[in-house]
């Protein structure tokens, strides 16, 4: 088994560890419960950091006319945003109850992740209504760039209007509210999970060729593999035209 | 691009999933030459049609054409383009020349293609006939360089088979022409062939 | 031989959906319908209680949501399923085409969004208070719908469900528009509530910028692939 994968799995098992053993939060209903908080802020940061990605490969997308290994890049930073855009929905849901009494708050902030990941469910639905392989990765990529106004809204600015009142608080690590374990764990925790995203995202672009390379090796045995042209050009003689 | 070249296409290829179409066509037209591509229903005529006017990229390849704007150098009239149906025939040749910027001669190519009596009726109520003369009009209107028909006689009566004649003539004269075409009558405008296996 | 300028394009455009669309007038009766059906259920739903401004506005901004998901991506649409789309791919240029069908389908919202109100009005007798703020309330989301769901259509075009697909893909992202409207329109449907009007006013209206500034440039890279 590869070293970096058992580094890597012990690390997972170190921070979670970690977590367990910091002395609960203050402030909160259920003081312990509030440790999800060691994956939730993390996943959501991550989901950030993939929806940027996913807009800066689906504007390298458009630039290459809809290159199919480009597309690959987008296609894998907006799964593994919609990914860890449902993990931070679960475990925000979890919080919610714990600490809020109620699966569902409308929380703003809450409200403005539901809005992005319908957002990144419709881009999927795009590219499963296209077959064309370069027309889907136009067209999905023109939708992510067109996404990518009201998702800064969402997550930057709703959440923090004067007029819109959050049970989240907003600014929680700029103001120094996490301290001593709480902010190590959080730090070591998106530093950890981040890598491990980065890797996910990796393999999933190394599927994608591979899938691709499949595809082409199958259209070269259709050619019979010969290079011969379907076709030759050749003058028409007298004879021809009669 | 060679001086005097009004397209070039080099190594062309296109597939759909798996399976290519064509592949490997390499080719270069000047002023004067027609290019006459055949092949059985399915060998991909109507497909490389629209790859060289730019309506499909290919998958292999690359065509160059000398004009940035091709829309009044290059015209297509394509069996399964259609017209839109509550727009006579006046309005569909005032409609394309406005948005191509050509002059006004939406009176004279209604003239020329014979359907004077029918200018104002809607493109619904015409004959398929009919609808294939529109669409040659449509597609002569900017008096392209690059001219490229898709089986044009196949709906066509002998005064439109001669209609059709006429205009690959003059074609010829003006620029390059490309038709798609099986009806032996239409190789003879062509000096050239590509036939698609 | 003439050039053709924008401007003129443009027109050509905005010109041949009109005439084709009041000729045949299955569209403009198929959203007209879908719109005043619509106002008709919630008020009915709605009936017997009191509706406060923000619940008002709320109804008000989805019936204009959803007549504009049914009826403008059909200025799309149309064009594959009548075989019209490449005559025009190969004629027009992208930007005069998004500006031409796009400001055909504004007047048509506006004009449905018009409809929907006076009606919606009539049926559940709340009252406008601040007519300014919901007329250019109501304009601004119009033209940032028109704008988002012209360009949606477009990508659905040639897709497989496409009729379904382009409501599917419009709606996330005209949810935070359909916030920014209510919060406007809110103010409008209160005896005191100008001052939130003209902030969430002015952020429809930025949007819509938005949209049409980069709208036609994202139309452009995917029309003629």
């Amino acid at each position: 088994m590869n070293i970096g994968k058992i580094v890597v799995g012990l690390a997972v098992v170190g921070t979670t560890i970690w977590g367990f053993l910091a002395p609960p939060a203050q402030g909160f209903m259920h003081e312990d419960l509030a440790r999800i908080l060691f994956w939730h802020l993390p996943y959501a940061f991550i989901t950030v950091i993939f929806l940027f990605a996913g807009a800066w490969q689906s504007i390298k997308v458009l630039r290459s006319a809809g290159q199919p290994t480009v597309d690959f890049r987008a296609e894998a930073a907006n799964e593994l945003a919609m990914l860890f855009a449902l993990i931070t929905m679960v475990t925000g849901i979890l919080f919610s109850k714990a600490q809020w009494n109620a699966w569902w708050s409308w929380d703003p902030r809450q409200t403005s992740f539901l809005f992005v990941l319908l957002i990144l469910f419709a881009y999927f639905a795009l590219r499963a209504g296209i077959s064309d392989r370069v027309k889907r990765a136009v067209n999905s990529a023109a939708y992510c760039i067109a996404a990518l106004l009201p998702i800064l809204f969402l997550i930057f600015v709703l959440p923090r209007l004067p007029q819109v009142q959050s049970l989240h608080p907003s600014n929680t690590i700029a103001g120094g509210g996490l301290k001593g374990d709480y902010w190590y764990v959080v730090l070591a925790n998106f530093v950890l999970f981040t890598f491990i995203a980065h890797w996910l995202y990796t393999m999933r672009v190394k599927v994608s060729h591979l899938e691709w390379d499949r595809e082409n090796r199958d259209a070269r045995m259709d050619d019979g593999g010969h290079g011969a042209a379907t076709g030759v050009v050749r003058p028409l003689s007298l004879s021809d035209e009669n | 691009m060679p001086d005097g070249a009004l397209m070039r296409a080099e190594g062309l290829g296109k597939r759909f999933g798996a399976h290519w179409i064509f592949r490997r066509l390499t080719f270069e037209l000047e002023k004067g030459q027609g290019l006459m591509i055949v092949g059985r229903n399915g060998a991909g005529k109507s497909t490389l049609l629209k790859a060289l006017a730019g309506l499909l990229t290919p998958d292999e390849g690359k065509i160059e054409i000398p004009f940035e704007d091709p829309r009044r150098h290059l015209a297509l009239s394509a069996l399964d383009q259609s017209l839109y149906p509550h727009l006579t025939v006046r309005e569909h040749l005032v409609l394309f020349g406005q948005l191509r910027g050509c002059e006004d001669r939406a009176d004279e190519l209604i003239e020329r293609i014979g359907l004077p009596e029918a200018s104002d009726r809607y493109a619904a109520r015409l004959s398929t006939g009919m609808k294939s003369r529109l669409k040659l009009a449509l597609a002569i209107q900017p008096r392209p360089e690059i001219l490229m028909l898709d089986e044009p006689g196949a709906a066509l009566d002998e005064a439109g088979k001669e209609l059709v004649a006429g205009i690959c003539a003059e074609q010829v004269e003006r620029g390059v022409l490309i038709i798609a075409t099986n009806d032996p009558d239409e190789k003879r405008f062509g000096t050239h062939e590509l036939e698609l296996t | 031989m003439e050039s053709s300028s924008w401007s003129s394009e443009i027109l050509s455009v905005l010109r041949k959906e009109f005439v084709s669309e009041m000729r045949q007038k299955s569209g403009l009766l198929t959203a007209g319908l879908f719109a005043v059906v619509s106002v008709v259920a919630v008020a009915f739903a709605s009936f017997g209680n009191k509706l406060t401004a923000g619940f008002a506005s709320g109804l008000i901004w989805v019936t204009v949501l959803f007549t504009a998901v049914v009826a403008i991506p059909r200025v799309f649409l149309l064009e594959e399923e009548q075989g019209t789309g490449d005559m025009l791919r190969l004629s027009a240029r992208p930007h005069a085409v998004f500006w031409g069908k796009g400001l055909f389908a504004f007047a048509q919202l506006l004009a449905g969004a018009a409809v929907t109100s006076l009606l919606f009005f009539i049926l559940t007798s709340v009252a406008l208070y601040g007519v300014g703020i919901y007329v250019l309330g109501l304009a601004g989301g119009c033209a940032a719908l028109a704008g988002a769901v012209t360009l949606c259509g477009a990508l659905v075009a040639q897709a497989a469900n496409r009729a379904v697909l382009a409501g599917a893909i419009a709606l996330p992202l005209l949810l935070p528009l359909i916030a920014l409207g209510v919060a406007g329109m809110r103010t409008a449907l209160e005896p005191d509530g100008a001052q939130g009007g003209v902030e969430a006013v002015l952020g429809l209206w930025s949007y819509a910028a938005a949209v049409w500034a980069i709208g036609p440039h994202l139309f452009a890279a995917v029309w003629k692939r």
